[in-house]
């Protein structure tokens, strides 16, 4: 099963060890950006749509 | 520096010649700016709907309701503070492209956030509006739903609403008196700048400060039992959850800080780009934790301090003070330091008006109506006086007013704080904006307003000198016991309905119900006094019934809602240990924003005059033509417009009424009391309420029919009713007592471009201001853009989607407002000065 | 009255009443019932005076300078 932690969005959190962020470009009809989202490293990805391998 | 513009280009010369201004702010502002500036989803809706795109904010609500189910046995402030931090650690923050402010009240740039415990009855509109569900709809309508069944008849206006006075609670929430909800869930909070924006201190501070306070008191509850420490329990729950929330605060800024760095390190190439996101996050990691040092500090921990409040609250005001409290951040870094080159700092200016202007909440229908265009009153102050009475205007304050020019936002506006010692080169700057048809600043006049602030509510003067706006018009200091936390707007009152009331004894045709008390059948009116009597009595009845229910909601709102975070940032709450909503040490600084006003006078006068004075009528055939609402009465109608004196003309006969209206309420409001035992003084002014209430107030003895606007202003004369020119309006206007009438008195006046071109222009201008300032009005604003371009707007709007005017206490894009009211600014008299 | 879209002829109340914004004026918008178009009506003369698109200006120029000085030329 994959999680978050094999995702190329997610950020482990250097302070805060089994923590971490997803963090994704995001292209709307006005803007571009960066949004994060608290992430668990243990997440399961399979059923996240947005999911790139590591 | 000039206001004059740099050497143009032709095509910008012709720009200028046609007056077409959006497109040499394009032109003119950098590549950032423009950028960020188009980034914008607008969310004011146009004319009622929400434009496409924007979608509601469900991932707040969701984190915000979880949790606060989860504490369930929590006192409510130590409830939503949990709820509160839970939102700040994890709902999804983002940062845009070129931006180098942070910040957004939702969880993507195109959402609006929804006020979850606010009341049912805008939960349950939510279900009316179509397009505003995120995709997959029918999973977000699932979630709606869930999250409404939850706080169904548990949100603030719901309790409130249980415990009001049956017969009061209906005719408040009929919607025809007045509008609003009392609870601090829509509250305009006065923020407590003089305690948290001078560069002072950070929350870690006040954390400090409030851990010694709980320390102190925890002495006391083991110490000698007795009556006296028995409140002590409860503020150190309040303490605790002040603690919690602004812990929270700093996390929230540091997932920015995280955010930035992420970019930098990761996920950006350009360098210079990865410079910016580096000084993003030591931003972040500095600020709200610790004091600002320097400009981009100041504007962020500001920034995120309105962010936050929001997701406290859906504040619908934001009262500010930016050249005063960011002046001296922009004087060190431009003037002194040479860290920020003034190209640099344009850009922080600009977008820390743009990071306000993309802020918006859901808000139903009517509430939308009322403030069309915009999503709530962004009024920021500029100018003014410092404490001891010296010129406050800086560095910052032109450019300030530069940069609205590059920006052309229609919210925040300004408003400037004009007093005798302001410069030639500040007052040019401001006409700058008006003639590149802002409609901002608006000027008030500051030795008025600081006498005005001491007379009705006994600020020291000292404490009055620092007042702001606290939503559209009326000023309130950002000191300790100054501070206004809570002003929520439903004692707003739709004052029309006093004269109507009078001529059809308490009773309203359009609700159809009675509503105001029995004061006689008109038609056997004999003399106007009786007239007045019954209109006084209206008044009374109006005003104290609206006064009542806010009261009610004031104090009970630490009960009932709670508000950790303002908590936190006001002085007297962290000092006492108490919700900043609670009076106990405020010194009061309520009023009543009174829309439809001047239809009272005009109402008044026509009858006095053809009625009583001339007899052409009878009291019977007025009210027969009221209740047909004119039709088939035309020339009688006509005589009741044209053959009544107006006013706005300098003519003593209506204005005296005026005069008498005014002065009776202010009696009144002295015997109305606020919950710190203050007045409760009257502000006429109409936000857009001259236009929802259109449809409410019935037809009057000034002319108008069911369905016509109201005059748009607080005190400003009838569209095309000024017959007699601008002095005509300001002598009138002047007549009033700016200080002990009301609290402050709106007055819009539409002025020629083409008059205006130019020096010339600028020094008939600046003649007019004198004669404002000698006769003491306390306030004015101007459109200047002609009915030409405005006609082409309305045929073409898609190429006029950056015109902007001013409406009432606010502006807006043009194109973003309602037929009705796009007619009702154009019919306004162009007075030439 | 009659209106001038689609001839629908009924007494000048039953035309939905919009607004007057020049309550000094005897001119008002109103609704034809049937072809919903706008129309402006002289109401002393209980009139259509014609249909009204956006950006048509029934009561003319907005009073004061402008109007003073297109009207002096
Ligand atoms: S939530 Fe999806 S995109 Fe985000 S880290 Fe996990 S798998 Fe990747
Ligand atoms: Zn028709």
């Amino acid at each position: 099963m994959s999680t978050c932690s094999d995702c190329k969005s997610f950020f482990p959190r250097e302070d805060e060890p089994g923590k971490g962020d997803c963090v994704r470009r995001v292209v709307d009809p006005r803007q571009a950006y960066y949004t994060t989202r608290p992430k668990n490293p243990e997440e399961d990805a399979s059923g996240c749509g947005e999911f790139r391998k590591r | 520096m000039t206001a004059e513009p740099a050497k143009l280009d032709v095509s910008l010369q012709e720009h200028e010649e046609k007056q077409e201004w959006w497109w040499i702010a394009e032109k003119k502002r950098s590549k950032r700016l423009d950028y960020l500036r188009k980034a914008v989803w607008k969310k004011g809706a146009l004319g009622g709907n929400y434009a496409p795109g924007i979608k509601v904010d469900l991932e707040g609500p969701k984190l915000f309701t979880d949790m606060w189910k989860w504490w369930k046995f929590d006192p409510i402030i130590m409830r939503r503070a949990k709820a509160l931090a839970h939102v700040f650690d994890n709902i999804p923050i983002f940062i845009t492209d070129h931006s180098q402010l942070v910040g957004y009240w939702g969880s993507a740039p195109h959402t609006i956030s929804w006020r979850v415990d606010g009341a049912s009855i805008v939960n349950e509109e939510l279900y009316n509006e179509p397009g505003i569900m995120p995709e997959p709809e029918e999973e977000s309508l699932r979630k709606v739903a869930e999250i409404n069944d939850y706080w169904a008849g548990q949100t603030a206006v719901d309790k409130v609403a249980r415990i009001l006075d049956p017969e009061d609670a209906v005719k408040f929430l009929s919607g025809a008196i007045g509008w609003g909800a009392p609870t601090s869930a829509y509250g305009y909070s006065g923020k407590n700048y003089e305690y948290y924006l001078k560069g002072e201190r950070g929350f870690e501070d006040i954390i400090a400060d409030i851990e010694d306070h709980i320390a102190e008191a925890e002495e006391k509850t083991i110490g000698v039992p007795g009556p006296d420490i028995l409140h002590i329990y409860d503020r150190i729950q309040n303490w605790e959850a002040m603690i919690l929330v602004l812990e929270a605060a700093i996390r929230f800024a540091k997932r920015y800080a995280r955010l930035a760095r992420t970019m930098a390190e990761h996920l950006e190439t350009d360098e210079k780009r990865k410079e910016e996101l580096l000084r993003i996050a030591e931003t972040c990691e500095r600020v709200p934790a610790k004091a600002p040092r320097n400009l981009q500090e100041s504007f962020q921990m500001d920034l995120l301090i309105q962010t936050m409040s929001r997701f406290e609250a859906s504040e619908g005001a934001w009262p500010a003070r930016p050249d005063y409290y960011h002046g001296p951040f922009y004087e060190k870094d431009v003037l002194q330091d040479k860290s920020l080159t003034e190209e640099e700092a344009t850009d922080l200016i600009g977008e820390f008006m743009i990071r306000a202007y993309e802020v918006g909440g859901f808000g139903p229908r009517w509430a939308r109506e009322g403030m069309q265009g915009i999503t709530g009153t962004w009024v920021w102050t500029i100018g003014g006086v410092k404490p001891d009475g010296s010129d406050a205007c800086n560095a910052l304050t032109t450019a300030f007013l530069r940069t609205a020019r590059l920006i052309r936002v229609s919210n925040p506006t300004f408003a400037f704080r004009w007093h005798p010692k302001v410069s030639d080169e500040v007052m040019r700057e401001c006409f700058e904006c008006i003639r590149h048809g802002l409609g901002y600043p608006s000027f008030r006049n500051d030795p008025i307003l600081v006498a005005n602030c001491m007379n009705w509510h006994g600020h020291p003067v000292e404490e009055a000198r620092t007042w702001v706006h606290q939503a559209c018009m009326s000023p309130c200091p950002t000191t300790k016991n100054g501070v206004q936390p809570f002003r929520m707007a439903s004692a707003t009152a739709n004052c029309a309905k006093m004269v109507e009331y009078a001529l059809h004894n308490g009773y309203d045709h359009v609700v159809g119900m009675q509503m105001g008390p029995q004061t006689g059948d008109a038609r056997t009116f004999t003399d106007f006094e009786q007239l007045f009597d019954a209109w006084t009595q209206q008044m009374q009845w109006l005003l104290s019934l609206l006064v009542r229910t806010v009261n009610l909601g004031r104090y009970k709102d630490p009960e009932f809602y709670g508000r950790p975070f303002l908590s936190g940032i006001t002085e007297r709450a962290v000092e006492r240990g108490i919700d900043a909503v609670s009076p106990e040490g405020e010194r009061g600084n309520c009023w009543i924003t009174a829309f439809t006003w001047v239809e009272n006078a005009d109402s008044l006068a026509a009858v006095k005059k053809l009625v009583f004075d001339d007899k052409k009528y009878t009291m019977d055939q007025l009210i027969t033509a009221l209740e047909t609402n004119w039709d088939g009465y035309e020339q009688m109608r006509l005589d009741f417009v044209n053959k009544a004196p107006k006013w706005g003309n300098d003519d003593d006969y209506v204005d005296d009424i005026m005069l008498r209206c005014l002065r009776t309420m202010a009696k009144h409001s002295k015997v109305m009391r606020c919950t710190s035992n203050n007045t409760w003084p009257a502000a006429p002014q109409n936000v857009s309420g001259n236009i929802h209430y259109s449809s409410v107030v019935g037809a009057l003895p000034n002319g108008r029919r069911l369905g016509d606007a109201l005059y748009d202003g607080g005190i400003s004369p009838g569209p095309g009713l000024d017959k007699k020119g601008p002095t005509a309006v300001l002598k009138s206007c002047g007549k009033i007592d700016h200080v002990a009438d009301g609290r402050a008195f709106l007055l819009n006046q539409r002025l020629s471009p083409t008059q205006m071109a130019g020096e010339k222009g600028y020094q008939l201008w600046r003649a007019y201001m004198r004669t404002w300032a000698d006769l003491g009005l306390d306030h004015i604003q101007f459109n200047m853009v002609s009915d030409k371009t405005l006609r082409a707007a309305q045929k073409d709007p898609e190429k006029y989607q950056e015109v902007i005017v001013r409406v009432a206490g606010y502006s807006a894009h043009f194109v973003d407002i309602s037929r009705k009211t796009q007619d009702n600014i154009i019919q306004r008299t162009i007075q030439g000065i | 009255m009659k209106c001038p879209e689609c001839s629908y002829e009924a007494p000048v109340p039953e035309f939905r009443y919009l607004y007057n914004v020049r309550i000094d004026a005897p001119l008002t918008l109103r609704q034809c019932p049937q072809c919903q178009a706008w129309l402006s009506v002289d109401e002393l003369a209980g009139e259509s005076t014609g249909k009204v698109e956006a950006g048509d200006a029934p009561w003319g120029k907005s009073a004061g300078i402008e109007r003073d000085l297109e009207e002096a030329v």
